[in-house]
């Protein structure tokens, strides 16, 4: 078949658990007889010296099953780079296919899997080259305000923003907006260590999901400010979620969207101003409540 | 959102059914918008549905039962559009 394999290192989901699972695991050992190297995630997980030279000849390709995405989550604890990644249940959505309880495999399952393969690797590298050239449109500097609550500094930016009561805000640029969470959200979650992006081309309503994060601490949605559709999502986000911790409001965006109707929900929104006074009044009782 | 918080019922509605008074939710909100009620039957209520912020739906991911529901998005958003259109027009002339 017509993929180049340049090189890959291929760590799957365990694939004990569910049929995706079980299909992420026959997807590696295909890869595997085409000449990609395998991490075993449980001996991995055990002892990671074991894969330091397979990790270093090749670029990793994670394979999770299901949603839950454990194989990333098992290469970002370890730090990691991760070149591609696929998602086994999001394939099989992609086709129509509804995964079935029972562990062991369907035969058709597989096939159509395999037949979606080829694609799905060129598509992941072509989604990247988009992403670095859409980069540009967004300046990567901006503006920030401060206040300080006890020990706590909190960053607003200055205008260009908006923002919801959930503490997401969407960057506007044209027709673009990007989407992410509120320096406040990444210092009340701590760190961040996964990112569940949604699908490229999805339609999202005023105030409806627009993927989900998860720290050590707790898991949250990401509340989109604005209706639209996903034009692109932040890859780099998805193998280093801690860069909402480090810049939340620029490198830290989550989601790209097409606006569908910007004037008119943009009035239940707040801009910089409000959401400072908003989130420092917010702040303040928080701390109150807790200090006395 | 230019809308008294009163007027938008958004909040979670426990399923009696389903709970099993773990707790978890409540001790995920820190907006005191439960409120436990230990020697009655149900020993967790919504005592403060205008704490909860408008949709968050986060404790619902703590729920294991699943006994979380809430309004729908879309509804509310419409409803909240309308109300603010109300107040803009005075409201004074029907
Ligand atoms: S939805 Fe959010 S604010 Fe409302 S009760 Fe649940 S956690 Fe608290
Ligand atoms: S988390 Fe769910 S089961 Fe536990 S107390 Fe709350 S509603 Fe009930």
């Amino acid at each position: 078949m017509g993929v180049e394999m340049d090189k890959l290192v291929v760590l799957p989901c365990n694939g004990l658990d569910k049929e995706a699972g079980a299909l992420a695991r026959e997807l590696s050992l295909h890869l595997t007889r085409q000449g990609a190297k395998l991490v075993c995630p449980v001996l991995y997980q055990r002892s990671p010296a074991r894969y330091k030279k397979d990790l270093a000849w090749g670029e990793l390709l994670v394979i999770d099953g299901c949603k839950t995405g454990c194989a990333s989550k098992l290469a970002r604890e370890r730090g990691l780079k991760i070149a591609r990644r696929l998602n086994v249940a999001e394939m099989l959505d992609k086709m129509g296919i509804k995964g079935q309880k029972d562990p062991v495999p369907e035969t058709g399952h597989l096939s159509a899997l395999l037949s979606l393969l080829p694609d799905m690797l060129l598509l992941r590298k072509e989604e990247e080259e988009e992403e670095r050239f859409e980069e540009i449109l967004f300046s990567e500097s901006v503006e920030m305000k401060e206040f300080m609550v006890g020990k706590f500094l909190f960053k607003v930016p200055v205008a260009g923003y908006y923002f919801n009561e959930n503490d997401c805000w969407a960057r506007v640029e044209g027709n673009l907006a990007r989407l992410g969470v509120s320096d406040y959200v990444q210092q009340s979650a701590a760190d961040m260590v996964f990112f569940d992006p949604p699908e490229i081309g999805a339609e999202i309503d005023q105030f409806g999901e627009a993927g989900s994060l998860e720290s050590t601490k707790t898991a949250l949605d990401i509340i989109s400010p604005f209706s639209g559709k996903v034009k692109a999502v932040n890859h780099r986000l998805v193998e280093n979620p801690e860069l909402v911790n480090l810049d939340p409001y620029l490198q830290g965006w989550a989601v790209e969207l097409e606006l569908a109707d910007f004037s008119s929900e943009r009035e239940l929104l707040m801009d910089c101003n409000e959401y400072y006074s908003y989130l420092r009044e917010k702040v303040e009782r928080e701390f109150r409540e807790k200090y006395g | 959102m230019g809308v008294p918080r009163s007027k938008i019922p958004w909040c979670p509605e426990i399923d009696y059914d389903k709970c099993d008074f773990c707790m978890e939710c409540d001790k995920f909100c820190p907006h005191r918008v439960f409120e436990r009620r230990e020697n009655e039957e149900r020993k967790l209520v919504v005592a403060h549905p205008e704490n909860c912020v408008v949709f968050c739906r986060a404790c619902a991911k703590t729920c294991a039962p699943d006994a979380l529901s809430f309004p729908d998005k879309k509804e509310i958003t419409a409803l909240i559009k309308r109300l603010r259109e109300e107040g803009k027009s005075g409201g004074g002339d029907g």
